[in-house]
């Protein structure tokens, strides 16, 4: 178990020695100092708001991540969770300011709706792919596109948009729609949709360790054939496991409009779902895995306005990203490989023969 | 009329010496020692994971030795990669062929080749000019999906011969052929020899060994144990030699067949999208206790029998019946839930996860039953004792259950598989090539259990391209020949190559035809 | 060689124009910057309104105070200092200041946004500089507004504004820096209205918000005002949300040259850094185009299109900021305009390179004029789009 620890851990390490190694060069050939750099990025974390913004920020890289992850289980690729969780934003924005209900439920109908949206502009692309082989990576793209095209087009002020100084918003949701957070003074406000990240990841990881359908979801990423012969049915797995991915892919942008903005507007973030791609990638789908990502993504990213503020190029904070992602999906390939020759290895010792199976690693993929 | 005999001295073809390949974990070869003299046909026998194929692999260049040299002709060479092997002579034939269907045979030949006699007129005439010298005779013109196996298996050939190569190594050709195929190839290539052609040629059936080869080496366990002229041995001494122990053989045991049908499969038809018939409207059933053998050479509509069977592909017409219950459109699911039990043709590619542990593997196929699983939620408690109970049983050699499928060995991997879809007491068992690519020892002991489970009533319907395994297990083989059963026949009484005959749509005394609308 | 060939192929298109025009109207001259008739050589005009009369008021703002003791603070929006636009024209502002009222530049601070940020990397950004004891803190953009409005309320007693801002119920420590685009650009339209010849005029807008719709509606309504006939295309780079379309110039270029090709001879663009492949595409097809916010002509980004760019909207974002600072130093804030208009001088026109004839020019500032004294009123939102 230590063993399968330290494998799990490794991969991780050496991709953000190895990336941050590669910022360090970047950093010194543009003339500044790395260690100084780090100091400003990490002192950066204590002071004012900075740390609860990048727990806020966490949350909402969890979720997008965990929409990607559920994709990634399967093998499918959902590019679209940037346009899924807009549509998911705008629409649960302008019910939600329609609306009058009591508390608690009012958020509950923005969530769901927020979802419903999601999965719904998931359900297209899952729809071309199972009926007509689209592969998805193409129709969630062209679904982003549509999805940006749609929310400038509902926000018009002839249709749910309100002028605002030179800012187009929706309606704001009424207080009832609001979700509380922690308010903790000079440091900022938790929101309270934090949670929400942390029970989907829950619920997520138990879903994928203990049931069923995550068993049929992981045998379908790995083996599609040996899944098919196993009773498990390919299509409605594509179609379940997308139009999952984008039910939480809807709540993406719930922390922010329920927990601050209370309104769709112009400003409305974009890029949490392909940084929530990467993250993924980065967790390897895990959802403790999810969460230190995010962590990591949060931290870099807010860590860009402190080292503009000394004067540090902070697109070294981007390439770090980038290049931990890239480097995490080597270092992962290649401790996969000396584990499962570690493993046959043991496996040959412990058999005193040694004879692999001819084909170590099999296709199915 | 060959020069070989009067220049004695001549050099070795091929001389390994002393070669090591490790793998992680693994030795794949150890100190192999390998002499093959010009102009003759030198057999490479042993088992299924012996090292044969990682020591071709090493002298066609495709993977470095660790230890050990290599000579070709008296020269030592070090080959980087297949093209630096055919340089210098020597070339292969890959069990699983690597032609494009949709490409004529003189485009297969010369791809990759251009440079030698161009695409056009030079090249047809070459390619001509070897098949008439060789007796390969294909038509450079013809589109290479309309070719039988054994015209591939030609076209392969001719390949090889095209970039220059004097010695050609043939990985399990006979593999894919029926008996008549394979002595046409033999005659190929013994009139080869007679031109001064090399072979290596890789099998572990010894029968065709001792029949073409002039010289056998045997290896085992990743090393040679000797080389014998085959005049003077036995295919049993040799069998020995390969498995270091007694041979296990299929034989016959009967045992009362009962009277519950089981398996009912009525008119059953299937189509591709463009509307050619893969299952021409096919009848059959299998009572408790019964094995259903079906012998046919590969590609005529087994596989598409048993996936159409499992619901892994829809029927345009007929019914399948279990017990009586109309399963025609239950999905793989709910025919497995109603008690089939399946081992596909390819563990690695539907039977297994590779890489997920083995008590994961259990859970595949059983996802919605105990001891597995209970209601949505997975049994993994359940599981894991479960696999305990079949690596027991079954004898899977592993160190437990949380190793990756992917590091036993196939004949492991194979036993696990068979436990598995034995597990849940079945009433339908579907084996597709049940001991393919597994060593002699998990052969015995999958037929084994095959054969108890059939005692306690279980009905199996056998697909195999092992003869002697469907005469040995069956009580009644259907033979199937492009999507219809073409002749019966009765294991006790059939010889292989009745079977043969009839798999390739000749005549023969001892298997029973059917005619155009009978049904069985 | 590839300069060259780019040569040769605007000399080509060069001479289609041309060609084409010269089959058009065989009579008339193509040429229309010797001055002259140029108003009547393309569109149907109306008639010239009466001569400018009256006085543009200036800003009221003095200019002799001491700021040597302030801490300037600015936080630019996505593309920051050197984006040819009104980051940069922010940036001339601060320039101006640190030039003639004595802000030390070491006591100045520029930041600027990231594509795609969240809204609580705006307010670190604005709270860092308020920590660090900089007021006034001047943000650009009005994505900052609501930032600016919750750290306003963190820091009572530092001084924020905000260029283009604009949001209910912010702190009175918050001073909304606000344009009236639409003048500027109906003065621009009046000018592409008479430089047409195919009277067939375009405006590239960066993003479609509401915002650059300002510019669109002034531009079209300044076309209209002169020649009631004529075609004006508008189209947007991106939509609202994607706010490449201010940042990618080839994606300018590509929709200008869908404009060109649907006939515009004069091209506007209100797309800031996209603006360069706007005049690109211009210089390809030989046509005429406007710059916008600040004075492009002479902008060095841009140097290389130069000789089409026949004038610019000038949104003085620069008189903004340098005012504001001032009026800060002078603890008089009062006295700054409420929008910075055609009035104060805080929008114009720009007519460096003297592509304008002295016509033009009248016919422009008759209607400046008429703004000004309050006989036209130019509506902030498009009519069609």
């Amino acid at each position: 178990m230590t063993a399968k620890l330290r494998s799990t851990l490794l991969a991780p390490t050496l991709a953000i020695a190895f990336s941050a190694l590669l910022c360090a060069l970047a950093l010194l050939a543009s003339g500044a100092n790395p260690a100084d750099a780090l100091g400003v990025m990490i002192g950066h974390v204590g002071k004012g708001q900075v740390a609860v913004d990048i727990v806020n920020s966490t949350a909402i890289y969890m979720l997008a991540a965990l929409a990607a992850a559920i994709g990634f289980q399967m093998n499918l690729l959902n590019i679209g969770i940037e346009g899924q969780y807009r549509i998911g934003a705008l629409v649960a924005a302008i019910v939600g300011s329609a609306l009058v209900l009591p508390p608690v439920l009012h958020w509950l109908v923005i969530l769901v709706v927020a979802s419903l949206a999601g999965a719904l502009w998931a359900l297209l692309p899952a729809i071309l792919k199972v009926t007509r082989g689209v592969h998805e990576v193409l129709s969630t793209i062209m679904m982003n596109a549509i999805a940006f095209g749609l929310a400038a087009y509902l926000i018009r002020r002839d249709m749910f948009g309100i002028l605002v100084g030179n800012n187009v918003s929706t309606e704001p949701i009424p207080d009832s729609g609001r979700v509380p957070g922690i308010d903790l003074g000079d440091r900022g406000t938790v929101f309270g949709l934090v949670f929400l990240a942390v029970v989907v990841a829950a619920v997520y990881g138990i879903v994928m360790k203990r049931t069923r359908f995550g068993f049929e979801l992981k045998a379908s990423g790995e083996s599609p054939t040996a899944a098919a012969a196993g009773g498990v049915n390919a299509k409605k797995m594509v179609v379940v496991s997308l139009l999952v991915s984008g039910a939480v892919a809807g709540l993406v942008g719930m922390p922010e409009i329920l927990g601050r903005d209370h309104a769709y507007t112009l400003n409305f973030a974009a890029g949490y779902g392909f940084a929530g791609i990467g993250i993924a990638l980065l967790g390897r789908n895990h959802p403790v895995g999810i969460a230190f990502g995010s962590l990591l993504w949060a931290f870099l990213e807010k860590s860009k306005v402190a080292l503009d503020n000394v004067g540090v190029p902070r697109e070294i904070a981007t390439i770090m990203q980038g290049s931990i992602v890239l480097s995490v999906v080597v270092a992962y390939e290649i401790v996969k490989r000396m584990d499962l020759a570690a493993e046959q290895r043991r496996v040959g010792r412990a058999l005193g023969t040694a004879k692999p199976a001819e084909q170590v690693g099999g296709d199915g993929k | 009329m060959t020069d070989t005999e009067s220049e004695p001295a001549q050099p070795p073809a091929v001389a390994l010496t002393g070669i090591t390949k490790r793998f992680p974990g693994v030795v794949a070869n150890s100190d192999v020692h390998l002499t093959v003299r010009a102009g003759e046909v030198h057999a490479l026998c042993g088992e299924n994971g012996a090292g044969k194929s990682t020591l071709m692999k090493i002298l066609y260049g495709m993977q470095a030795p660790d230890e050990g040299t290599i000579e070709v002709g008296g020269e030592p060479v070090r080959f980087r990669s297949p093209a630096e092997a055919i340089k210098a002579g020597i070339g292969m034939v890959h069990q699983h062929f690597m032609l494009a269907d949709n490409l004529t045979v003189l485009e297969n030949v010369v791809l990759g080749a251009e440079g030698l006699h161009g695409i056009g007129r030079r090249a047809k005439a070459r390619i001509r000019e070897l098949a008439g010298a060789t007796g390969l005779d294909v038509d450079p013109d013809t589109l290479v999906e309309r070719l039988g196996v054994a015209d591939r298996q030609r076209v392969e050939i001719l390949k090889v011969l095209y970039r220059g190569a004097r010695i050609v190594i043939l990985d399990e050709p006979t593999a894919v052929l029926v008996p008549q195929e394979v002595d046409e190839l033999f005659e190929t290539l013994r009139s080869m020899r007679a031109d001064g052609y090399t072979f290596l040629f890789i099998s572990h059936k010894l029968d065709e060994v001792r029949t073409i080869a002039d010289t056998v080496t045997v290896i085992r366990r990743g090393t040679t144990v000797g080389t014998v002229d085959p005049r003077t041995v036995s295919s049993r001494q040799l069998a020995e030699m390969m498995v270091g122990s007694e041979l296990p053989s299929p034989e016959h045991r009967h045992t009362p067949i009962g009277d519950d049908e089981v398996l009912r499969v009525e008119g059953l038809t299937l189509r591709t999208q463009d509307d050619r018939t893969l299952l021409d409207s096919l009848d059959l059933v299998i009572r408790s206790g019964e094995v259903l053998g079906i012998a046919g050479v590969e590609g005529n509509g087994q596989t598409e029998l048993v996936e159409t069977i499992m619901g892994m592909r829809r029927a345009a017409e007929g019914r399948v019946l279990l017990a009586g219950k109309d399963l025609t459109k239950a999905g793989t699911l709910a025919r497995r839930e109603a008690g089939i039990g399946y081992i596909p043709e390819d563990r690695t590619r539907h039977g297994l996860l590779l890489t997920q542990p083995l008590w994961a593997n259990r859970i595949l196929g059983h996802q919605t039953r105990r001891p597995t699983a209970r209601g949505a939620m997975l049994d993994i408690a359940g599981a894991r004792r479960d696999t305990e109970r079949i690596v027991e049983e079954f004898d899977v050699r592993t160190p437990g259950i949380e190793v990756a499928a992917a590091s036993l060995s196939g004949g492991n991997q194979q036993k696990l598989v068979v436990g598995r879809e034995l597990s849940g007491d079945p009433v339908l068992l579907i084996a597709s090539h049940p001991t393919r690519g597994v060593d002699v020892g998990a052969q015995a002991a999958i037929w084994d259990q095959i054969r108890s489970a059939r005692a306690r009533g279980l009905a199996v319907l056998l697909v195999s391209a092992d003869l002697d395994e469907l005469i040995g297990l069956s009580d009644s083989i259907l033979v199937m020949l492009r999507g219809r059963f073409v002749a019966d026949a009765d294991p006790t009484t059939v010889t292989p190559e009745d079977l043969g005959s009839a798999m390739t749509g000749a005549g023969s005394d001892r298997v029973d035809h059917i005619e155009e609308g009978e049904t069985r | 060689m590839r300069f060259k060939r780019g040569v040769a192929v605007t000399a080509i298109a060069l001479t289609s124009v041309l060609s084409v025009v010269g089959c058009a109207k065989d009579s008339a001259s193509s040429n229309n910057s010797s001055g002259g008739q140029n108003g009547a050589a393309g569109c149907q005009t109306v008639d010239k309104p009466p001569a400018a009369s009256g006085q543009a008021s200036t800003s009221e703002v003095a200019t002799d105070v001491d700021a040597s003791s302030l801490k300037v603070g600015l936080a630019f929006d996505i593309g920051g200092r050197g984006d040819a636009s009104f980051n940069d024209s922010a940036a001339a502002g601060l320039d101006e200041a640190i030039a003639q009222l004595g802000v030390k530049k070491e006591n100045t601070k520029e930041l600027t946004a990231t594509d795609q940020e969240s809204e609580d990397s705006k307010q670190t950004r604005l709270r860092q500089l308020a920590r660090e004891g900089h007021n006034p803190v001047i943000s650009v953009g009005f994505a900052y507004s609501e930032a600016t409005k919750v750290i306003a309320g963190e820091f009572p007693n530092t001084q924020f504004a905000v260029v283009d801002g604009f949001v209910e119920g912010a702190p009175e420590n918050v001073t909304f820096l606000g344009f009236a685009e639409h003048e500027g650009s109906f003065l621009v339209g009046v000018i592409a209205a008479l430089e047409s010849e195919s009277c067939t005029i375009g405006f590239v807008g960066g993003v479609n918000v509401p915002l650059i719709q300002k510019f669109q509606a002034g531009f079209e309504q300044g076309v209209k005002a002169v020649a009631p006939d004529a075609t004006v295309n508008s189209r947007y780079i991106t939509e609202a949300g994607d706010l490449t379309g201010f940042t990618d110039a080839p994606k300018g270029q590509v929709t200008a040259k869908g404009l060109i090709d649907q006939g515009a001879d004069v091209v506007y663009h209100a797309a800031g850094a996209s603006g360069k492949g706007v005049f690109a595409a211009a210089h390809e097809a030989g046509i005429k185009a406007i710059g916008v916010d600040s004075d492009q002509y002479n902008q060095p980004t841009v140097a290389e299109y130069k000789d089409v760019i026949i004038s610019s909207m000038l949104k003085r974002v620069d008189v903004a900021v340098f005012d504001y600072i001032a009026a800060v130093a002078a603890g008089d804030l009062a006295n700054l305009p409420q929008v910075f208009d055609l009035k104060v001088n805080g929008i114009g026109y720009s007519t460096s390179g003297d592509m304008l004839s002295d016509e033009t020019v009248d016919w422009v500032e008759a209607y400046k004029q008429q703004i000004i004294n309050g006989e036209i009123t130019v509506s902030d939102t498009p009519t069609t789009s």
